[in-house]
Order: structure tokens, then sequence, then C-alpha cells
């Protein structure tokens, strides 16, 4: 197997439109204009971003079963770091040099203090050894996220056309068209094309 | 699984007996004033929910077993059974909000509508033609609060809940019934 390491970028950007970074039929992800950047590589190769900046995380984690629907949207602000693993062509296309105000705006005193935040959440996803073994990262044509909470678990989605999987402390999420499994606290739905079947609730 | 069924009906029967004798060694025992005075008070019905209760965790863990996903789909309810106290623990504000959401004839033609499947509003807007589309609005809005409704906040559809569903139902079978009782 072969073990690569994965690098942080030393040269803040930020977005310099709002950006959409997913979307599909079930959820989306977008940040707003002025979101600090900074690229993840690995063997010099881009391969995704942290970011940190006000954004939104939309996920319609509703399953519609014969007897009706069951579960709502999530809907939640962005507001700390979030790390994104793949679409880095259309990404790189809105990013523009950030300044010291840029970061300022942010909370941010200098460079070395984002960077430093960005490190941590690199490391709360990756490890502190950064290490990838395999011959390609993350989803092929497929995107990674992790959002940082307040507390220790990182919040993931990846996603893959119609293919999503969403962890979050208290659900798992996992769809591909009409075929989904739901996890929350107090029930578990599985569901494919010819029915549903639900525990609990 | 049907012979653990058939064990199940055994041990019920067994409890049944069990209990016939009870009644019966109480009802000799016991006579007050003119009449027969049988005491099945607390301790007793609580013993019958025993029974019952550990009837209905047997066959509920047999189900479990065997995972089946039917056309219908199926539902295995997992907490307590029901009981006297839970009939009492009644959320009367939350049953009258969604009684209240039923109880309007636009909003009834409107989960007439999404039991065929999500719509979009446009597609509620055509179908419900003598609905303004604010007062389209407005009445989703009761149904998603009441939880009967909700909406996909990508695609926007309006998709029935499965309270709704049920909801809806019951209040189709209380209209027929009343409609049968109304015509004798």
């Amino acid at each position: 197997m072969i073990c690569r390491q994965y690098q942080l970028d030393d040269k803040i950007m930020k977005t310099n439109d709002p950006m959409r970074l997913w979307q599909s039929e079930k959820g989306l992800v977008e940040v707003d204009k002025g979101a600090l950047v900074l690229g993840i590589r690995l063997d010099d190769e881009l391969k995704g971003y942290v970011l940190h900046g006000h954004g939104r995380l939309i996920l319609d984690t509703i399953v519609e079963t014969k007897d009706g629907a069951i579960g709502k949207p999530i809907e939640k602000e962005i507001t700390e770091p979030l790390l994104m693993l793949g679409a880095t062509e259309e990404t790189q296309r809105h990013l523009v040099t950030a300044t010291d105000e840029d970061l300022a705006e942010k909370g941010y005193g200098n460079q070395k203090e984002f960077a430093a935040n960005a490190e941590k959440l690199f490391e709360r996803f990756l490890g502190k050894e950064r290490i990838h073994g395999g011959g390609y990262c993350g989803v092929p044509n497929g995107i990674v996220f992790a959002f940082a909470g307040k507390d220790h678990d990182l919040e993931i989605l990846v996603a893959d056309g119609a293919k999503i999987v969403y962890k979050a402390p208290d659900m798992v999420f996992v769809a591909e068209r009409n075929r989904v499994l739901m996890k929350r606290p107090d029930h578990t739905i599985l569901m494919n094309g010819r029915g549903s079947f639900i525990f609990g609730e | 699984m049907a012979e653990d069924l058939k064990e199940e009906m055994r041990k019920l029967k067994e409890e049944m007996a069990s209990l016939k004798d009870q009644l019966k060694s109480m009802s000799e025992g016991e006579h007050r004033g003119r009449g027969l005075y049988i005491d099945i008070g607390n301790p007793m019905r609580g013993y019958v929910d025993d029974v019952m209760q550990g009837v209905a965790e047997g066959v509920h863990g047999e189900l479990e077993k065997s995972i089946f996903i039917g056309p219908q789909g199926v539902r295995i309810l997992r907490g307590q059974p029901f009981r006297q106290e839970e009939q009492e623990r009644v959320d009367f504000a939350k049953t009258a909000e969604a009684m209240s959401a039923l109880g309007h004839e636009h909003r009834l033609k409107i989960l007439n509508e999404l039991m065929g499947g999500g719509r979009y509003i446009n597609e509620l807007q055509e179908k419900l033609s003598e609905i303004t589309t604010s007062t389209l609005s407005s009445h989703l809005k009761v149904l998603e609060e009441a939880g009967l409704v909700v909406q996909e906040k990508v695609r926007g559809r309006y998709l029935i809940t499965i309270p709704g569903r049920t909801a809806y139902k019951m209040a189709q079978q209380v209209a027929r019934f009343l409609e049968r009782r109304n015509g004798e």
C-alpha cells in the first residue's frame, strides 16, 4: 500500500462570490462571499479546501414511504470551519487572495491563526498522521464535507451523484434514489423500491 | 416462527387458566353484603397487563428477527403496549391542533391531493383552482405546523406525512360513519 501525506497550502484565499459548493435533489451546501479558504494538497495536487465563512447546509432527510413521509429537512447555518474534498476545479475559479482585513473580519489576528484553526479541523478529520493509503483521495467524481460542530463530533456528508451519506451525532442518513436508510435516536427506517420498514418510533 | 407462536399461545392458555383459578378462589373467599364482591383492583390489573406485555414482547421479538419489506410497508412498535395511563396522558392541545388543521374543507382537499404523492405548489394550485395562491400557502402552513404535511427545502415539494395520511383517513371514516348514521 502506498501511503501519502496531505498538506495544507500556505496561501490563504477567499471566495469572491457566494458559492454553491454542492447541490443535488436532496440538499445543498453553500458559502457566502468572503469565506476564507486554504487548499489541501496530496502530492502537490489540489484535492480540497478548508473553508471558514458564513454558509448553509440544507438536506432533505425525508423518506417517502407508502404510508406517508417521515423525517424533516435539516437546515443549518454554517459558522464554524468546514473541510471539503473534491470539486476543486469549479471552486478554484471563484477564489482570490485574502487580505489581512478579510482575516480580521472573521476574527483572525493574522494568517497563522487561521492556518492553525484549519490544521485543527484537518487533523480531526484525517488524524495527526495525515496519511492516506490508496490510489485516490475522497470519492471519485464525488465530494466529501466535514463540518466542525461545537462538540467534538464532526458531521460528515459524502455525495456522489444521487448517492448521499450524512452522519451527524444524532442521525445517519444514507440515500440512493428510492433506497434509503435513516437512523435517528427514536427510530430507524429502511426503504427500497418495494416497500419500507420502520423500527421504533 | 409458527412453532414459536404456538408456544406463545400455549403459555397464554396456561396464564389464562391460572387467572381463572385465581378469580374463582377470590370469588369464593370474598362476600360483602348481598352481592358477590370480586376485587380485581390494581394488583390484578397489573398482573393482566404484565401477562399481555410478556406475550406482546414475545411476538415482537419474533417479528424483529424476520425483516420483511412488503409492498405496503411494515411497522413494528418498539414501545411499551398501550395502557390506560397512556390514554390519560394524551396531549389535548396537540390533539386539538391536529383536529383543527383538519377542520377546513380546503385543507382536506389539499391532503386529498397529497395522498397521490408529493406536489409542487403550482401543481396544487392547478388542481385546486378555487383556492387563491395566498390562501393555499396559509393552509399549507397550518398543515405543516400540525405535522400533517412536510415541505422539501431543496425541491420545494409538499408531502403528506404518516400522521397526515392517518388523520385524513380517520376523518374520511368518521364522515362515512356519520353519513350512514344520518341516512338511517
